[in-house]
């Protein structure tokens, strides 16, 4: 447990960790204020297909929608931050030349692997839950509480959400984020245990989730058939939680292909790391 | 032979064809207008209920207000779809200077007499659409209100009648949608590009409780600000 809070002490004494926080706060922000802006605009474009024939009344545009419209973005950016980190903890060992001081100090390579695997996923948790609380706050701040209209645009959809029971889908729902985000950690890791620097993992992680967001959304049977094979096709599960009925079998079925995949890749990275040479 | 012709010109008199093509269908819609003359404003609460599978959403509450001759406005703590059309009870919407007014049928509409007219609008602006209405002859009351199809939206409300304040009013309207979906700019999902948009088929139940009826609402109850208008 020492272990644990020393790595994650050294973790977050490094400047670049909190790249990531300030970016997410610049994003939200930013978001937010032009949302607060072009409310008007916004509203329209949301509710095109049901304004001709329905008046619609109400605060639509609150908090709790702008944080799901925030959400939304967690694929594109979010992975990227996740790896600047989870991608250099164990390759920056080797840049900076402290892995074989590491490895010859009392604590087993095992320990070590997985307090920094740990390390990287409380990093996660901890980037996911900033977002969480920075748009849930400043969105209800800025736009008043109401209830939820998901828009899904794509499945020709509109699912209303009662606001009391916004707070309990949203909890779930960022819990279902970082669960998908933990993925892209495990992944980085692993780069990051194979590498000797940071760039190859992050650059690598990124091309991997671009690459199968990409080949998973082409409209194409091929690329339609592939897509249950790429775990991008389950990190977006979160969405399920503000569905109307909750679809739980799917979500389940997500949450342990993303389980499984997270445990396959830090399987491997704990051999790889176990079986590394240091002496070279 | 001059028998004969008297005969077919008796028959022909006489036919339904010919009676129906002889008298004002308008005539309908003046009884509607006198029965309601006396109803200036009313408040109610709505409760609806919608049975669309594209539009998944608990019933929904408001208070309805509405003052002739077209003023209306929805109250809500929360949001609130209603239907634009065939929603709510406006007695001023069917005015006989504003269609060209023709008999359809005569018909029995739930054990009574009745007639289908057609509505075309004179004026495309105030009324974009036409309309055909069911009307109860005998009690004079609108049954059914179904638009004409345009740009491929059809809509039919049959609508079921209570006594209120002396008033014959809603006391529930079912209305059957039949719309195309506008594709929006919502919330993207990944995983089902390529999709055609879907019709918005289904129901909307709309229940009517509380009139107060003629209680003298104020012109600035409507005038507060609604949802953006599509440009």
């Amino acid at each position: 447990m020492k272990l644990l809070w020393l790595e994650i002490f050294k973790t977050f004494s490094r400047w670049r960790t909190y790249i990531a926080f300030g970016f997410i706060a610049l994003i939200v922000i930013l978001t937010e204020i032009v949302m607060k802006l072009s409310a008007d605009e916004i509203m329209i474009r949301m509710m095109r297909s049901l304004q001709k024939d329905f008046l619609i009344f109400g605060n639509l545009l609150n908090g709790w929608f702008v944080t799901a419209f925030i959400m939304n973005s967690l694929h594109i950016h979010i992975p990227f931050l996740i790896t600047l980190v989870a991608g250099d903890i164990v390759s920056s060992e080797s840049t900076s030349g402290t892995v074989r001081l590491l490895l010859i100090r009392p604590p087993s390579r095992s320990k070590i692997i997985t307090v920094k695997y740990l390390t990287s996923l409380f990093y996660t948790t901890a980037i996911v839950l900033f977002l969480a609380c920075m748009s849930i706050f400043l969105g209800l701040a800025l736009f008043g509480s109401g209830d939820l209209i998901m828009n899904y645009a794509t499945r020709f959809r509109i699912v209303f959400i009662p606001e009391a029971e916004i707070p309990v889908r949203m909890l779930l729902a960022f819990a279902a984020a970082i669960w998908s985000m933990t993925v892209v950690a495990s992944m980085a890791f692993l780069f990051s245990t194979l590498a000797e620097n940071s760039i190859g993992p992050i650059i690598g992680t990124m091309a991997v989730v671009v690459v199968f967001f990409l080949l998973g959304n082409f409209p194409f049977d091929f690329f339609r058939a592939l897509s249950p094979y790429l775990f991008t096709t389950y990190m977006i599960f979160w969405q399920r939680f503000l569905d109307d009925p909750i679809p739980w079998q799917e979500i389940a079925r997500s949450a342990i292909i993303l389980g499984l995949h997270n445990i396959g890749l830090f399987l491997i990275a704990f051999v790889a790391f176990n079986k590394k040479d240091i002496t070279s | 032979m001059k028998k004969a012709c008297c005969l077919f010109l008796l028959l022909f008199l006489f036919s339904p064809e010919f009676v129906r093509a002889q008298e004002d269908p308008s005539r309908y819609l003046d009884s509607l207008e006198k029965k309601y003359s006396g109803l200036k404003d009313y408040r109610v609460d709505v409760n609806v209920h919608f049975d669309i599978e594209a539009l998944k959403a608990p019933n929904m509450q408001a208070t309805l207000y509405y003052k002739a001759p077209d003023k209306m406005k929805v109250d809500s703590r929360n949001v609130f779809f209603f239907p634009k059309e065939g929603g709510y009870f406006n007695p001023s919407l069917f005015k006989k200077k504003d269609f060209d007014v023709r008999l359809l049928e005569r018909l029995n509409y739930e054990g009574r007499g009745a007639v289908r007219l057609r509505l075309t609008p004179t004026e495309t602006n105030r009324h974009p659409q036409g309309f055909v209405l069911t009307i109860d002859t005998e009690r004079n009351l609108i049954r059914e209100i179904s638009t004409s199809p345009s740009e491929g939206r059809t809509l039919r409300a049959v609508i079921g009648y209570g006594e209120f304040a002396n008033f014959e009013l809603p006391a529930h309207i079912e209305l059957h949608l039949d719309i195309p979906s506008v594709e929006p700019n919502g919330m993207k999902e990944f995983g089902s590009f390529g999709q055609r948009p879907k019709r918005i088929t289904g129901k909307v139940k709309i229940a009517y409780s509380n009139y107060k009826v003629n209680s003298g609402l104020r012109d600035e109850i409507f005038n507060e600000a609604e949802f953006p208008k599509l440009k």
